[in-house]
């Protein structure tokens, strides 16, 4: 992250996790010359930050699950280039953040690698370059819907594998393309940010996909093909409003290789059986 | 077949639900509000004031209420183990057809 961005922190009072924010956001704005926003007055006046907020990349950095400062983004309807969530960071630098107010040596310290590490992101060329897209999908797809009230859920007709966790795989060969279905990103509504699997990464079927995120909440795509990650889908992480857009089509997630997929198929569904379940949740879930 | 099943599987043989960690909870309700299966159920009057009413509502493999929960006071159990389970019953029911 050497270039200069727009940093909104949650800079929440109530969890440590949000004094660990403020001190990230005042460590890379020193190093790069990036602009804090400060969530308490953007949030009355939209003078101050607007200019800034649309014409620099938007880093968001949330403190714990709550998700302030995203909720705060997706109200101003800004355009997030990175997020980051200090609770999640925490785990991954196994740094456990202290149960009171005042930030002490590990939290200072957990700041100072959080923004190292977002420092030496530029440097190295993200994990997803590499990654080369190799399904080969039909060139226009038949959609069965179901309409409730102005709502319509599509689904592709034919050639699609579902899990009963509203996620599907199309498999050619030994490769998959996997993605969520309509129900996910109606449910959602407008999705702001996609966390991609990691390429190289094996995952478990079931195991967890990566996650989309909308002002409403996060979702956690759960694989319903086990294998290894050959490709993200990279366009989301610039155009994660694809998945609004068509969520079989370009909205797809990620590719995987393949590696146990006969023993995959016992646990997923068809067309038919599928289409049924979701025509259920859109009945009995779906506001 | 009962009612409520996932993979063919009778859902209370799953066992799959959210734990409320009550050193951590502050009872903000966040994971009431957000979850529409009426999984949880707030106490007003008693000292645990959440509770996991309705552990079988809960959809197997979602984990979304842990991911608004701020304090992380919400935890699941191990999917593979989770998986491997479904498995195992969906062959005991084939075994017993």
């Amino acid at each position: 992250m050497s270039k200069e961005y727009a940093i909104l922190p949650c800079n929440g009072l109530d969890k440590l996790a949000g004094y660990v924010t403020r001190e990230i956001a005042l460590r890379l704005a020193e190093e790069t010359g990036s602009e804090i926003i400060c969530p308490t007055f953007y949030r009355v006046s939209d003078a101050r930050y607007n200019k800034v907020a649309s014409e620099k990349p938007l880093l968001v950095i949330d403190g714990c699950g709550t998700r302030c400062a995203g909720k705060l983004a997706a109200e101003k309807g800004l355009k997030i280039t990175e997020k980051i969530n200090v609770t999640d960071e925490s785990k991954k630098f196994g740094i456990k953040i202290g149960s009171g107010l005042r930030m002490g040596e590990d939290e200072f310290k957990l700041a100072e690698m959080i923004a190292s590490d977002l420092l030496r992101e530029d440097a190295i060329p993200p994990a997803g370059q590499d990654s080369k897209s190799a399904v080969i999908m039909p060139e226009s797809l038949e959609y069965e819907i179901y309409q409730k009230d102005k709502f319509i859920f599509r689904l592709p007709k034919a050639g699609f594998y579902f899990n009963e966790n509203d996620c599907w795989a199309y498999v050619s060969g030994n490769k998959a393309r996997i993605g969520v279905t309509d129900y996910v990103q109606k449910s959602l509504s407008d999705i702001m940010f996609f966390t991609p699997p990691e390429v190289g990464s094996e995952i478990e079927q079931f195991g967890e996909a990566g996650s989309i995120e909308s002002g409403k909440a996060v979702f956690e795509i759960i694989c319903p093909v086990s294998g290894v990650v050959t490709a993200v889908n990279e366009k989301l992480l610039d155009y994660p409003e694809y998945i609004n857009d068509n969520p079989y089509e370009q909205g797809w997630i990620a590719e995987l290789e393949l590696t146990n997929f006969e023993s995959d198929k016992e646990m997923l569904l068809q067309f038919e059986d599928y289409f049924k379940i979701m025509k259920k949740k859109v009945d009995e879930y779906h506001v | 077949m009962s009612e409520n099943t996932f993979m063919g599987v009778p859902r209370d043989k799953i066992d799959w639900a959210p734990v409320i960690d009550y050193g951590k909870c502050n009872y903000c309700m966040d994971c009431v509000k957000f979850c529409p299966h009426q999984v949880f159920e707030v106490r007003e009057n008693e000292e645990k004031r959440l509770i996991v009413k309705n552990p079988n509502n809960c959809v197997v493999f979602c984990r979304a209420c842990s991911k608004t929960c701020g304090l992380d006071a919400l935890s699941f159990p191990n999917k593979s183990d989770t998986t491997k389970r479904i498995k195992e019953i969906r062959k005991e029911m084939e075994g017993s057809e």
